[in-house]
């Protein structure tokens, strides 16, 4: 019996001292003092002034990160106006809805 | 050779319109004209091909963008009839030379105001290349536009 109370009081002791412990090796990250001073914070990003429809307009998708040379670039541009010329000539010549929506196969849009 | 400003015209007409201009060489990928230049001629394309151009920015840098090609009996240039006489477009020869009858504003409306009958047919035809350039363009501003709504909208 005495063996076992011993036995406890050590524990109930040990659990108190860890316990002590615990709380000084804590106690200065959750307690700084009102004189120490602040941490400068990074500033919060200005809100960008409301622009007419930008809110409601998602933002466009992103480029490419490969990009082609200059001269490549331009050669796609005017084959996609010559595509887009045929079509729109087509669509002159005999006027429907589908003419003037049809899809095109140009790689400069696709 | 039938240029499209002169369909209609008798050939004598024909003969004194072109009269009134003088041919040029083009060498191929030489300018014929500049956006923003003063528009004082309009020109008939007798040989080879001239690429319109508009500059677009792209990459930081200014390019030259394709417009139109115009052919062999088409004209270009007719800014010069149209105030405030400036170009709206850069005309270039194509991949080879090109010739061009270049026929001055001040000849032309000379010539108009002597031959009202011929200049009604010119102005008439001249409508008619003006309002297919205009139905076109429409019809591909619309079919970007829809590309861009449905790219908005996705």
């Amino acid at each position: 019996m005495e063996m076992f109370l011993m036995a406890l009081c050590i524990t109930v002791f040990g659990v108190g001292v860890a316990a002590a412990a615990f709380g000084a090796a804590t106690r200065s990250e959750h307690s700084d003092s009102p004189e120490r001073p602040q941490p400068q914070l990074p500033l919060v990003k200005a809100i960008a002034p409301t622009r007419f429809f930008s809110d409601t307009v998602p933002a466009p998708p992103a480029m490419p990160t490969r990009q082609v040379p200059i001269e490549v670039l331009l050669l796609q541009i005017e084959n996609h106006v010559r595509m887009e010329q045929a079509a729109a000539e087509s669509f002159l010549e005999s006027p429907t809805q589908a003419k003037l929506h049809s899809k095109t196969n140009s790689p400069f849009v696709n | 050779m039938e240029h499209e400003l002169l369909k209609g015209l008798s050939s004598a007409e024909v003969k004194q319109v072109l009269n009134l201009g003088t041919r040029r060489n083009v060498p191929a990928r030489t300018t014929l004209f500049q956006l923003g230049d003063r528009a004082d001629s309009l020109f008939l394309i007798e040989r080879g091909r001239v690429k319109l151009t508009l500059p677009m920015r792209v990459r930081g840098g200014e390019e030259d963008v394709f417009v139109e090609e115009r052919a062999p009996g088409q004209a270009v240039g007719w800014s010069a009839l149209i105030p405030p006489y400036r170009f709206t477009l850069t005309a270039t020869a194509a991949l080879l030379d090109a010739e061009v009858i270049a026929l001055p504003r001040e000849a032309l409306l000379k010539y108009f105001s002597g031959n009202p009958a011929a200049a009604y047919k010119i102005a008439l035809n001249l409508a008619v290349v003006v309002g297919h350039r205009l139905q076109l363009f429409q019809t591909m501003w619309l079919r970007e536009m829809q590309r861009t709504v449905e790219v908005r909208s996705a």
